[in-house]
Parts: structure tokens; C-alpha cells; sequence
């Protein structure tokens, strides 16, 4: 009896130890992948700005592409988020609510590919009309692409929040003659700020590593804009460099390398993002 | 509830077994966008030649052919993840250096021309063709406006390809000199024939390099202008040797082929072959 | 204006904002079905495609998306199981269970496309299992584990303590427990996260694009080792087509049937897990 108890405790424990390595593993194959170019071009990787296979590898354009894009979809969706979270959380009834929470889960499971698809069909055009550019696939659209992305998911973690800011808060104001709205807006959306930017951190990690939609609309420019801050110039970022050009070399060579250093890097940004968000979450969760 | 997990589990591992005793063979075939319209055609029709011909039993041949451009079909097929490589450009030196162990033999089926294409509105207010020194000014970024080269005034969205693509490497040869030319005056990057044909539609301005088979109403291809001579991209040019940027359509595998990949090759050399060639709209090699 | 009207007015932008969210999901299903309409034809369903996709139907795509979803869960399945049992009845070390958390965040926050990527390096190239729809259920399995992991572990979490105080008075060994008390208990919450993976693992393109798939050639896999065309792929290589409104048409069709397939599954998971909320409630 005892026997087989412990033979199924590790088996459980090995089917728990599978899940570690599978972790663990990613981070290490990353490390061991890249670690090649980082020899060879060490610092030189990470700040080069020309990006020639079989020359020089530089990172910094796709590190730029991905921290702007993912920039403009976090100014893009905070007002909105917060605003609707806001009202979702204390002027909606139970069953509307549950609607609309409903609706983000039904969003939030939009396959990366649909949203390719529509960028590639409506967004792109519209930017290039509305702003008169040249093309429609700039920095500018896969913002605006993630954001609509990252907006379910935002959304219902911030009003997830907001809702778990205590009733007695909620009583105490309108005892003291506020308004609704300014029970809102001045007591329960304070305390909720720490739930709301671990919400928006959670947006912005998972904003960083779409590629599919992202790689059909940013114009897979290897170049920093003129100026900087022009969004509405092709760019590149990590992921999509990556969908583009993986196939070309997977497995070996400079080439590989450098992709994989690429994804260390991506890898690393958005876990540490997520760490964040999560600790962020955590840190005022009142149940 | 585990009883009905336990069946759907042996059916997934073992429905395949059958088969894969008497396994279909396969022939996975990876490359250049340009030559994919050939490969896919022919399997097309040597399958259906197989099946009849040859063997009239379960054994369907079965052909694979998947995109990604020279570079990926080249690197591929040496590293024997295809069976064949698919390619709109020679061999570079820096890849027959990478794989030299695999022995890549080249098999040449058709030639294709590169045009350099415009808008069809640019087309329509007047621009027919363009000297190299253009061209290379325009994808260096020095000359930004139509209205320079006797256009419209509009500025020009010039667009180039993915770095490894067959296309790039020889139109960036003929007008650079260079196949891995920089080009910053670049606007926009796209992959295969059919994105850069879409986003040169799309556009009202722009310009780009296209195999000559993809050119259309919405893509035009211009003429390549020298002093007083203009060569346009037609069949009688390209087959006469006149119109400068043609390029071998072919067909890599690392060493001798045999067995299937050598009777689709076989096929693909034969007239019937050839014609697919044509039918793709390209130049039969023979 | 009074502190009042400006604050009702607030409250009115708000809930225009808020219409216009929820129409988002409204508008994206309207967009698809419209666009994808010239395609759906009545054979869409279960004709196989012609003319590099431009027509036909995309029967042997949708074959193999739910191919690669089947083999995510069957692989998955187990191991997202045998995990949190592990961590909730038998792991007794703090560090330990933190490091399990962690772990589990970061497969849920790891971009796809590394997923695909490494996975590829990793199965398809050292264990040898190719470019195949072998590859890319181990790697969507990867994928989907902490997807899983999430509703079974809600549902363990969820299982009243009396449970496993009575267990544990009638003498019954951990596994005794587990086999006859707590997976049988819990089954709907598992059967939720199975929904919710495979929901998950529909609609990944950038883990399985280098690693399971080809364009043509393929109708059913015939051995471990083919690769299988899917929906996703399928419009993405046509999706790079979009001047020509025939292909177009065919991309959005695909989408249609995906967006469907994804919701489909979602609402099941739902379902399921207001049937577990039910049974907590007894």
C-alpha cells in the first residue's frame, strides 16, 4: 500500500518536474542559443543600428520598434480602460456586467491572426488616408492594433480592481455626502490604481510578444525613424523580425544566433513586465 | 470520463500507424516565391501522372511545396529538412561556403525576368521606363519625388524585399552591382511576390522589384533605359538575351537526386514540364 | 454648469464609451462574416482548396487546426494534472510552491513565437520530430499548460474542506484521496480548462508556423511526421495576397470558420463553469 503510494507521488512529482523544465528550459535554450553573437558582438549587439545578415547584427531598431509600439498601445488604451473600467465597476448593474464581462472574455480570445487580418484589410488604409502617408503600415498602425488587442484584457483586470476595493469605502462616501461620481473617481479609483497598473503592465507584456498581427502592419523596416519619434514611419519590433526572418536560418549559424539573442531579450523584457504586473495585482488584493 | 480519454488517445496514436506502414512517399519542396507556382502545378499534375502511370495502388505520391523565399529553400534543402530547394537566384559563394558538406547540385527548369515595377497611375501619367542611375538613386533615398524623373509630384514609397529573397539579390545585382545592396531609401519591406504585388497595387506611387510574371494592370513593369536604348521586360527580350536582369528558375538538391525526386525532376525537364513552366508565365530553359 | 450636470454628463460619455467597447466584439463578428461571405459557399466546410487557396473550401485547414488542438490537449492534459495535484496535496515547501507559481507565469507570459521557435529547436530538430503535427502539439501543449493548470487548480481550491477532512478521517492514503475524491469532484473544472486550452491553442499561429505546417501538398497526415495545413497559416499566406479581393474573400471565410471555432469553445467553457460554480454550491 505504501509502495504504491509513493510510486504515484512521483509520478505526480515527475509530471510536476516535466512542467519546471518546460519553463526553465525555454530560459536556458534562449541563453545557450545567443550566446554566440553576444561573444562575438557583445555590447555592440544591443546598440548597433544596421542589421545586415552575414555582416553586422544590431539590435537597437527592433528594440526600439517594440518599446514605441507598445508605448503608443499603453497611452492608446489607459484613458479608455480606466474610463469604462470605472463605469463598468460602479454604475452597471449585476447583469450588465456580467454582459460586458462576458463580451472582454469573448475579445480577449480574438486569434492574433483575425486582427492581422483586419489591420492589414481596414487600419493600414484608413491611417494612410486619414494621415496622408505614403503607407499605410507604420509604427502608428500596430499600435493602434495592439491596443484594441490588450483592451479586453486590460479592461477586465482594472474593473476586477475596482471592484475589489471594499464596500466600506464605498459607504463611508456616500455617508459623507459625495457623489457617485465623485465616490468613483476620488475614493474607489485611488485605491484601486495599484490593480489598474498591474492590469496595464499585463497589457503591455503581452502587447510586446504579438507577432502576427503585428509583423503585417509594421512594415519590417530595420531602421529607426526620422525622426525618432515619427510613428507614422515603417519600423520593426522583436517578434515581428522574428516571424520574418527565422525561417531562413532556424538551428544554426550567426544568423540564428542573433534572432535567439533577440528573443532573450524579448523574453526577458516581458517576464520582467509581468513580474510587475502580477506583484502590482497581488499587492492589494483584498478578497 | 477517463475511459473516453483513454480511446480518443489511442485513436490519435494509432490511426497514423497504418498508414505510415505502408507509408505514401513524399517529397517536401521549400523556396522562392517565384518558382512556387511551378512546383505547385507540376506536383499538381505529376501526381495524378503517378497515380495512373505507375502505380494504381494506395501509394499516392505526395507533394509538398511551401514558400519562404530563396534563401529559406537554399537553406533548407541543405540541411535536409526539404527534399528540394527552390530558388530564383544563384548559389551565393557565402552559402556554397556554409554548405559545402551537403553537395548542393543545381537544376535548372525556366528563366524569369525582374522588372522593375511601378503604379499603374504612375505608369498612366507617363513614366515608362527609367535609366539604372535612377533606379539606384531612388532606393539610396537621393531622389524622393516622381516629379524628379518626369512624374507626377508625388513622393515615391519605395519598396524593397526581405534581404534573402531571390527577387532582391538580382535586382539589387544589376542595379547596384551588389545582390546584398543597403538601401535606405527604402519605405517598406515585404516578402513574397504576392505581398510586394499587393502593396505596389495598393499604392499610387509606388516602386518595386517583381518576378515578370506577377506584373499586371495594377503592376506595371517599365523599361530599363541606357543612353537611347530602352528595353522593356517581354518574352522576346528575355529570351533574346536583351532585357538585362533574368535569372534560372531551379530546382537544388544536396547531391544526385534519385528515386521520386529524380522522376519529378525528370518530369519537370520533360515538354510536359516545360509547358507548366510556360503556363506559370515564365521561359521554358530547354 | 453645476458639479452635477457636469457629472451626469460624465457618467453618460462613460457609458457611450462603454457601448461602444462591448460593440467592438459586434463589430469584429459583423466585419468577418461580411467579408468572408462571397467565400462561404455551401461546400466551404468540407471542400479541400484550389488554386493556391483562391477557391475552394478549406475542409483538410480546419482538419488540421483541430489535429493540433487534440494532440495539445491530449499531451497537455496529463501533465497540467499531475502538476497541481502534485503541488496541492503533496507539496508541502513554501519555496517550493513559489517556484511553481513563477514557473507557471512564465509559460502564460512567454511570447509565442519563442514558444515556436525553441520548440522547433528543441523537438523538431534534436528529438528529431521534424516539421510535423507532432511538433506543433507538443509545442501548443507546452503552450496551453498554464491555461490549464489555472481552472484546475480554481477547482481543487474550490473543493470544500470537508472533502478532505473526511478522507483524511476514513484513513485513505493521498492517492486513495486524489483517485476517488478529488478528480472526480473536481471534473468539471478540469473540463473547463480543457475548453479554455484548446480555445487558446485554435487560434496560435506564431508557435506552430515554423514547426507543424505546410501550405499544400498535405490532405490528412498519414504518419507522425507530416505536417498539416491549418487555418491559421492558410490566412496568413493569404492575408499577403489582400489586392485580390477573390483571396480576400477566402482569407476572411477561414477567419470566420476560426472566430467561430474559438468562441465555440469558449462559450463551452462557460457553460462548464457554471456547472462547476453549481456543484461548489452544494
Amino acid at each position: 500500500m505504501k509502495n504504491e503510494s509513493h510510486g504515484v507521488m512521483l509520478v505526480f512529482a515527475g509530471l510536476n518536474l516535466i512542467f519546471l523544465c518546460c519553463a526553465g528550459g525555454l530560459f536556458f535554450f534562449l541563453i545557450f542559443e545567443s550566446y554566440p553573437i553576444l561573444k562575438l558582438h557583445g555590447f555592440d549587439f544591443w546598440l548597433g543600428q544596421d542589421w545586415w545578415v552575414g555582416e553586422t547584427y544590431g539590435a537597437l531598431p527592433m528594440l526600439y520598434g517594440s518599446t514605441l509600439v507598445t508605448a503608443l498601445a499603453c497611452l492608446l488604451v489607459l484613458p479608455l480602460a480606466l474610463a469604462v473600467a470605472i463605469f463598468i465597476s460602479e454604475f452597471l448593474t449585476s447583469t450588465s456586467r456580467r454582459f460586458v464581462k462576458a463580451v472582454l472574455e469573448l475579445l480577449a480570445g480574438v486569434p492574433g491572426i483575425v486582427y492581422g487580418l483586419l489591420g492589414v484589410s481596414f487600419l493600414s488604409l484608413w491611417i494612410k488616408d486619414i494621415f496622408g502617408l505614403l503607407d499605410g503600415n507604420t509604427l502608428a498602425t500596430a499600435g493602434c492594433l495592439l491596443a484594441i488587442m490588450i483592451l479586453p484584457t486590460v479592461l477586465t483586470l482594472s474593473e476586477d480592481a475596482m471592484r475589489a476595493v471594499p464596500a466600506e469605502y464605498r459607504e463611508i462616501a456616500l455617508g459623507l455626502g459625495l457623489s457617485k461620481w465623485q465616490m468613483a473617481t476620488g475614493v474607489v479609483l485611488p485605491q484601486a490604481l495599484p490593480g489598474i497598473m498591474g492590469a496595464v503592465l499585463l497589457g503591455i507584456g503581452r502587447a510586446m510578444g504579438e507577432t502576427i498581427a503585428v509583423m503585417l502592419v509594421v512594415g519590417s523596416l530595420d531602421r529607426i525613424p526620422d525622426p525618432w519619434f515619427n510613428i507614422f514611419s515603417s519600423a520593426q519590433t522583436i517578434p515581428s523580425k522574428l516571424g520574418r526572418e527565422a525561417a531562413e536560418s532556424i538551428g544554426e549559424g550567426t544568423h540564428w544566433s542573433a534572432l535567439m539573442a533577440l528573443g532573450l531579450m524579448l523574453f526577458i523584457m516581458v517576464l520582467l513586465i509581468n513580474f510587475l504586473g502580477n506583484r502590482c495585482l497581488k499587492g492589494r488584493s483584498i478578497s | 470520463m477517463f475511459r473516453v480519454l483513454l480511446i480518443l488517445w489511442v485513436a490519435i496514436g494509432v490511426i497514423p500507424f497504418p498508414a505510415s506502414a505502408d507509408h505514401s512517399p513524399k517529397i517536401q519542396i521549400v523556396g522562392s516565391t517565384t518558382v512556387l507556382p511551378i512546383a505547385s502545378r507540376a506536383a499538381e499534375r505529376f501526381e495524378k501522372f503517378e497515380k495512373i502511370e505507375k502505380f494504381k495502388s494506395s501509394h499516392r505520391l505526395r507533394i509538398l511545396v511551401n514558400a519562404g523565399g530563396s534563401g529559406v529553400g537554399i537553406h533548407s534543402v541543405a540541411r535536409g529538412r526539404s527534399d528540394i530547394g527552390m530558388a530564383s537566384r544563384e548559389i551565393s559563394p557565402s552559402e556554397r561556403k556554409r554548405f559545402e558538406g551537403s553537395h548542393l547540385k543545381v537544376h535548372t527548369v525556366g528563366v524569369d525576368a525582374v522588372a522593375c515595377v511601378i503604379s499603374s497611375e504612375v505608369y498612366d501619367a507617363g513614366i515608362r521606363d527609367l535609366t539604372r542611375q535612377e533606379i539606384r538613386d531612388i532606393y539610396l533615398g537621393k531622389i524622393r519625388n516622381w516629379s524628379e524623373v518626369g512624374g507626377p509630384d508625388r513622393k515615391i514609397v519605395v519598396v524593397d524585399k526581405e534581404r534573402h529573397r531571390g527577387t532582391r539579390h538580382v535586382f539589387m545585382n544589376f542595379i547596384f552591382g551588389n545582390p546584398t545592396a543597403k538601401t535606405p531609401g527604402t519605405i517598406l519591406v515585404t516578402g513574397s511576390n504576392n505581398e510586394e504585388q499587393t502593396k505596389i497595387a495598393q499604392s499610387d506611387s509606388a516602386i518595386g522589384m517583381l518576378s515578370y510574371a506577377w506584373v499586371n494592370d495594377e503592376v506595371r513593369a517599365i523599361g530599363i533605359r541606357d543612353k537611347k536604348n530602352i528595353v522593356k521586360p517581354t518574352r522576346e527580350t528575355i529570351r533574346k538575351g536583351d532585357y538585362p536582369i533574368v535569372r534560372n528558375l531551379s530546382f537544388i538538391t544536396a547531391g544526385e537526386p534519385n528515386g521520386e525526386v529524380k522522376a519529378f525532376l525528370e518530369y519537370l525537364k520533360s515538354p510536359e514540364g516545360q509547358q507548366v513552366v510556360e503556363e506559370s508565365g515564365y521561359i521554358p530553359f530547354t | 454648469m453645476s458639479s452635477a450636470t457636469f457629472e451626469k454628463g460624465m457618467v453618460f460619455f462613460l457609458s457611450i464609451l462603454t457601448l461602444l467597447v462591448s460593440s467592438l466584439l459586434l463589430i469584429i463578428l459583423a466585419t468577418v462574416f461580411a467579408k468572408g461571405l462571397p467565400a462561404l459557399h455551401s461546400g466551404f466546410l468540407i471542400e479541400a482548396s484550389e488554386d493556391f487557396g483562391r477557391a475552394g473550401g478549406i475542409f483538410y485547414q480546419l482538419m488540421g487546426t483541430l489535429i493540433l488542438m487534440t494532440g495539445a490537449i491530449l499531451i497537455s492534459l496529463p501533465v497540467a494534472l499531475g502538476s497541481v495535484i502534485y503541488q496541492t496535496q503533496y507539496l508541502k515547501s513554501k519555496t517550493g510552491k513559489e517556484i511553481c507559481r513563477q514557473s507557471g507565469q512564465v509559460l502564460n507570459a512567454t511570447p509565442t513565437i519563442l514558444f515556436g521557435l525553441v520548440g522547433y529547436l528543441f523537438f523538431g530538430v534534436y528529438l528529431e520530430t521534424g516539421v510535423s503535427w507532432v511538433t506543433g502539439s507538443l509545442i501548443l501543449a507546452v503552450m496551453i499548460l498554464p491555461t490549464l493548470q489555472v481552472s484546475i487548480r480554481e477547482a481543487i481550491e474550490a473543493l470544500s474542506d470537508q472533502y478532505k477532512e473526511t478522507g483524511m478521517a476514513l484513513g485513505l492514503s493521498p492517492w486513495s484521496q486524489i483517485k476517488s475524491i478529488i478528480v472526480p469532484q473536481c471534473y468539471y473544472g478540469i473540463i473547463t480548462g480543457v475548453f479554455l486550452g484548446l480555445a487558446r491553442a485554435a487560434g496560435e499561429t506564431a508557435a506552430i508556423m515554423f514547426a507543424a505546417t505546410t501550405f499544400s501538398g498535405i490532405r490528412l497526415p498519414e504518419s507522425f511526421s507530416d505536417p498539416v495545413p491549418t487555418l491559421q497559416t492558410h490566412m496568413l499566406v493569404l492575408t499577403q495576397e489582400a489586392a485580390n479581393p477573390e483571396t480576400l474573400a477566402q482569407a476572411w471565410g477561414a477567419g470566420l470558420v476560426l472566430l467561430s471555432l474559438v468562441f465555440f469553445l469558449t462559450v463551452m467553457a462557460w457553460i462548464l463553469r457554471g456547472r462547476l460554480k453549481m456543484e461548489a454550491e452544494l
